[in-house]
């Protein structure tokens, strides 16, 4: 949420809706101090004026008023009939999906969101939009219950396995926001987020056109393995990891369910992102999914590269048979002495 | 000896026997048929829970007072945020108010020997006892991590925690819920005195019974969604897996059928001891008693209707998220009604500032906070954004613990001259309560502004710029952890060196303060043949208010 | 009312079987009285919410239910009903003779009323060998292993709802103790006639095909089965619970506990009697009776 002060209130305002949630949150902001205040006043008021003058005084019999009855029990079912309305109205707008929108698919899993456009895009805990368009999430679960929350578009809805739950927004500014899970779900509940980035309609289809930023391998492998893949969700999260440990293992003898042992070179790495199941560590279910499709080769290498630097290995590539024949594959130098720290066991 | 229709000399001799004085063996205790002695070993357990609950609410508050998950692990915060949970809800509030103040005062107040099936009684503890036992067993095992709402699939499939243990003991305790509640239905129908009309009851029994209805007809759909749930996840087949047909979605509507009426037998017992401290210590008849009354009716009713709200973005369909969200509304409106009534009462009254008091006036505005927030969680537009978030944890918390726990507290402090015969200091006993109101109010307080910023609940990490906000609700938590502590050694030291309080230490003209304290096993030395409306003050009840004016009161500073 | 702490001297007749904390003995009827029905309704709660399930997963699944249903064997079903219906019969005969006093009749009733709730659960034990037997116990392991023979032929695989209903039964292998069903012609049936409901027409079939998929049709199928052992299960549950009631209130009668100033116990132990029957004929026609109209 970016806000400015350093005790923010409120997460930024970034959909055609936001507004309208916004205002209803303030509607009953203010008829909760409207309430709040008289109440709170007449105690005080009448705790003050009518405190015991004398010890066990009987103060003189008051018989009830069904007129007050009725008036406070008419106005309070008044006010919660509009509130009920305007919660109604803002509801119908979350979930009306509008017949233009541009599609995008969810799928939840511990712990990650994969994300597809409907023009083919895959994307891992992150989502590009472009701004003013109508967007509508077809979304479900691989696994348990999760929950896609974008708080800055002010919508939300759990995602069920076996049916599909839907939201629709149109973000209205530019920017990045946080897209959180907001149904538990087990051990890295809190880490399965992300961001969803709006963007102008030009930078948007530069985004879908693929182009790269200026880092490093390590530091572009670092990032898709503790942000856009979710590589970290089971390879990071400490003695209870659900994934083989990397680190210190890079050209290291690893021992295999089955019994056979392999070198972990460059290419064990590459084949254990691409075909995971076929050379499962021992001690591990084969539960890894495959990131076949998912990655292009410039990205493998630079996870390779990230890798291999947890085992404190810099430099340039070694073995002949890692890279294949790809088209822009360069070597690249790495800053000596990088010290990549393991990613830590949350985010 | 007591003589009841001349009550109100404050101080008698003390009986022969009193109800802790009646056998001092262990087995005089285990198994009594008194309801006054279960109801203290009611207490002791359930003070034993609580404080459980609270080690692991600091550990929760201790872990977010860093964006990072760094105290503990996140599977580890997991099992603490569930525990926290389920022993908080299942073991401490549902039972507290009915099980240690209904079970001791009910049969007093309505003029009778005992409740009317004194061995339920003691069943109830004991399921209570086995229930808690094994819970505590599991969770001494390794725990659970599912949190305390067991949703399906990741309860049934996915947690390799006790899930079925847990839930075993939840499905024991759930008997010793509906066997009180069955006790007190039947106690209110048959064992008035002579003369104790139903609209003669205090308000607490009022309460009692509108809290027994709920208990009776909700707890067994817990039951048997705890027990469905049980199944399924050990031989892998059921209703709640979609894989093979099944519905996740249904197991929330069955869980939520009772856990909603659930928050109502939390409250509603709350609302009747607040409905009794503001009018004794006003020392005036409550404003609209039939309201207040028909309203707890009402609630009990109405709260049978609105478990959706919960599911709001579950997947329901739109139109049942409209109706719940409408009935919604309809439930905040006894409440509000009750509201209005106590303030009322204050009016022209004679108001006493002594601890229960506070309580009592505590209760008031923490109330109000917890439900007009209530209205913000049911307008369903707006829940859709704060559904999930910190603001329905500062939401529940507020009619919880600002809420129930807070009459609870104020029930122990009012009624423990009662109970024990001696005073507790007034001096503490009004710093820690002010400490429990500014403490409870720094912590949950920034929830709300974090939930509408977005953080979800059962996080173990956040967002850095979330940091400040949970720092604030940290510093809070130790205020209020240590005001919470407080009574606990000033009341046990005044079992020991508290000054006798005699009979009536507030000069009140309720049923329970027309008998010595503590009272005999049989409650009353001659059972009361009541001729007079409820809370009538003044001379006119027997009370001797000049003869106790001229007296000092025993609640001086310790 | 005065208390028995007294020391007083007049000397307080009790009915027998009075409790201390009553006044006298109208009270204490009238306390266990609302005891029991408040505990009744409590347990109709619970039941509750197994037909919940029930009627959730039956509208939306009419046909897996009415396949499971037909299967299941009326005629064992109906004559349990019948075995209830009597059994209550010789209940409230043994309130009326309690209440009159004669110990003979009353144990002589009470001895018929176990005699009939004891064959109600020997039917159940009849027709629950019988799922064994046919693997339709839903979970995997608990049904009757059959091993596949060398010399079993296996016939060309036909489609599921190919069923010729008037063949001879015969025993699939079974090896591990599955769940087993492979009979959709129901599914077929209603197909034909265009009576699924929407949930039906993703549940039974195969997304990419469209055809029938005997596999999802059989778990829906199972949660017929599921909800049919824990209905069943937990009425059997209470009613061997009735039996041991039955036991206790046995030995207070022949002890002649009862006559008309004490008979609340055989009164209170009829009603738990008479909602164990009523929760069964309930249960019945819900799970007995359904779809019977499509195959025979």
């Amino acid at each position: 949420m970016q806000t400015s002060s350093w005790v923010p209130l409120f997460p930024e305002q970034a959909s055609t809706f936001a507004w309208q949630v916004d205002a209803l949150y303030a509607y009953l902001i203010v008829i909760s101090i409207a309430f709040t205040i008289p109440i709170v006043a007449a105690i005080f008021f009448f705790a003050i004026k009518y405190r015991e003058k004398e010890k066990f005084a009987t103060p003189e019999e008051m018989h009830g008023s069904i007129v007050l009855e009725t008036v406070w029990s008419i106005i309070p079912f008044v006010i919660s009939m509009t509130i009920f309305l305007g919660g109604a109205i803002v509801y119908y707008n979350q979930f009306r999906v509008p017949d233009d929108s541009m599609d995008v698919y969810v799928v939840g899993k511990q712990w990650m969101w994969k994300l597809q456009h409907g023009t083919g895009q895959r994307e891992i805990n992150e989502l590009h939009v472009p701004v003013g368009r109508n967007v509508k999430l077809t979304m479900t679960t691989e696994d348990t219950l999760h929950d896609f929350s974008i708080p800055a578009f002010r919508t939300k809805a759990d995602v069920v396995p076996g049916r599909y739950t839907y939201i629709w927004f149109n973000a209205t500014k530019p920017g990045k926001y946080h897209l959180f899970c907001a149904e538990y779900c087990g051990l890295n509940h809190s880490g399965m987020g992300g961001y969803v980035y709006v963007m102008e309609q030009r930078d948007f289809d530069n985004w879908l056109s693929g182009t790269e930023s200026g880092q490093t391998p390590v530091e572009a492998g670092k990032d898709l393995f503790e942000n856009k893949l979710g590589c970290a969700s089971c390879h990071a999260g400490g003695a209870d990891q659900r994934g083989a440990k990397l680190e210190g293992i890079f050209n290291k003898d690893v021992k295999l369910v089955g019994g056979q042992s392999v070198v972990a070179d460059e290419a064990y790495i590459r084949n254990s992102i691409l075909n995971p199941s076929s050379q499962v560590v021992e001690g591990f279910q084969p539960i890894m999914p495959t990131f076949k499709g998912q990655v292009t080769e410039e990205q493998l290498v630079s996870l390779v590269a990230y890798i291999k630097s947890l085992s404190g290995v810099t430099g340039t590539t070694t073995s002949s048979a890692a890279t294949p024949a790809a088209a822009n594959t360069s070597t690249h130098s790495n800053t000596a002495g990088n010290a990549n720290t393991p990613a830590s066991s949350n985010k | 000896m007591q003589n009841v229709d001349a009550i109100g000399s404050g101080i008698s001799e003390q009986p022969k026997l009193n109800y802790l004085t009646n056998g001092f063996t262990l087995k005089s205790w285990l198994l009594t048929k008194d309801h006054k002695r279960i109801a203290i070993m009611y207490l002791i357990t359930v003070s034993l829970f609580f404080m459980a609950g609270g080690i692991y609410a600091s550990v929760i508050r201790l872990e977010l007072l860093t964006p990072a998950s760094d105290l503990v692990q996140t599977a580890t915060y997991n099992k603490v945020f569930t525990q926290h949970g389920i022993l908080m809800i299942f073991f401490f509030l549902i039972p507290s108010i009915p099980a240690v103040l209904g079970n001791f005062l009910l049969p007093i107040m309505i003029g009778a020997k005992d409740l009317a099936l004194p061995r339920i009684n003691l069943l109830s503890l004991y399921i209570y006892w086995i229930g808690g036992a094994l819970t505590i067993y599991a969770l001494m095992q390794g725990g659970v991590d599912t949190g305390w709402t067991f949703y399906t699939p990741y309860s049934t499939t996915f947690s390799n925690t006790y899930v079925m243990a847990v839930g075993l003991g939840i499905f024991i305790n759930g008997f010793s819920s509906i066997l009180t509640g069955l006790n007190f239905i039947v106690t209110v129908h048959t064992m008035r005195a002579p003369g104790m009309t139903w609209f003669r009851l205090p308000l607490f029994v009022w309460a009692q019974y509108a809290t027994s209805l709920v208990m009776i007809l909700g707890t067994p759909v817990i039951a048997i969604t705890v027990l469905l749930l049980a199944i399924e996840r050990t031989v892998k087949v059921g209703i709640f897996d979609p894989s093979i047909g099944g519905d996740p979605i249904l197991f929330q509507h069955m869980f939520w059928f009772y856990s909603h009426p659930a928050v109502y037998i939390m409250v509603l017992p709350g609302m009747g001891v607040v409905s009794e401290l503001i009018s004794n210590f006003s020392r005036k008849k409550i404003f609209g008693y039939e309201f207040i009354a028909f309203s707890s009716i009402a609630i009990a009713v109405f709260g049978f209707l609105v478990w959706g709200h919960h599911m709001f973005v579950s997947g329901q369909s739109i139109y049942a998220g409209l109706v719940f969200s409408f009935l919604t509304m309809v439930v905040a409106v006894p409440s509000a009604i009750k509201m209005f009534n106590w303030a009322a009462t204050l009016y022209k009254g004679s108001i006493s500032f002594d601890t229960p008091m506070l309580y009592g006036l505590g209760f008031m505005g923490l109330f109000l906070i917890g439900g007009l927030t209530g209205l913000f969680l049911g307008a369903i537009g707006l829940t859709v954004h704060l559904t999930d978030t910190y603001f329905v944890v500062a939401h529940f918390h507020y009619v919880m613990v600002g809420g129930q726990v807070i009459a609870y507290l104020g029930g122990i402090h009012y009624w423990w001259p009662k109970m024990t015969g001696k005073m507790y200091s007034e001096f503490w006993g009004k710093i820690s309560a002010m400490l429990v109101f500014v403490g409870f109010n720094l912590t949950f307080g920034p929830q709300f502004i974090l939930g509408y910023l977005g953080m979800p609940r059962r996080y173990a990490s956040y967002p850095e710029e979330l940091q400040v906000l949970n720092i604030f609700s940290t510093a809070g938590a130790s205020v209020l952890g240590v005001g919470m502590l407080m009574p606990v050694i000033y009341l046990l030291h005044s079992l020991v060196w508290g000054k006798p309080a005699g009979d009536n230490p507030w000069m009140l003209p309720g049923l329970e303060w027309r008998t010595s304290s503590p009272p005999p096993t049989e409650n009353f030395e001659k059972m009361p043949v009541v001729t007079w409306e409820a809370y009538e003050f003044g001379e006119e009840s027997g009370l001797d208010l000049e003869g106790a004016r001229n007296r000092v009161r025993p609640s001086t500073v310790a | 009312m005065s208390s028995h702490s007294d020391n007083n001297e007049e000397f307080h007749y009790h009915a027998p079987g009075l409790q201390h904390q009553f006044e006298d003995m109208k009270q204490q009827e009238e306390s266990v009285s609302i005891g029991m029905w408040m505990f009744l309704v409590q347990e109709i709660m619970f039941f509750g919410g197994l037909f919940t399930a029930y009627l959730v997963f039956r509208s939306r699944y009419p046909m897996a239910f009415a396949a499971g249903s037909n299967h299941l064997n009326a005629f064992w079903g109906g004559l349990n009903t019948l075995v209830l219906i009597v059994s209550s019969l010789t209940m409230a005969l043994t309130v009326y003779y309690a209440q009159k006093g004669n110990r003979n009749m009353q144990v002589i009733l009470i001895v018929l009323t176990m005699f009939f709730g004891s064959v109600f659960l020997g039917v159940k034990a009849i027709e629950y060998t019988d799922k064994y037997n046919h693997g339709l116990v839903p979970v995997s392991g608990w049904n009757k292993r059959i091993k596949e023979e060398a010399g079993d032929h296996h016939e060309a695989a036909k489609p599921c709802w190919d069923v010729d209903h008037n063949a001879p039964v015969v025993e699939h292998p079974n090896p591990h103790g599955e769940f087993q069903w492979t009979d959709c012609s129901l599914v077929k049936l209603a197909q034909d006639h265009n009576y699924l409901t929407d949930a039906e027409r993703v549940g039974y079939f195969n997304q990419g095909t469209g055809q029938i998929d005997a596999n999802k049709f059989r778990d829906k199928v199972r949660i017929f089965y599921f909800i049919y052992f824990v209905m069943t299960g937990l009425h059997a549950l209470h009613m061997i619970i009735g039996l041991g009631i039955m036991t206790w209130l046995l030995i207070l009668a022949w002890k002649n506990t009862f006559s008309a100033d004490y008979y609340m116990p055989v009164e209170m132990s009829g009603l738990y009697w008479h909602f164990v029957d009523i929760v069964w004929i309930f249960l019945f026609p819900l799970l007995y009776l359904l779809g019977r109209h499509f195959l025979h």
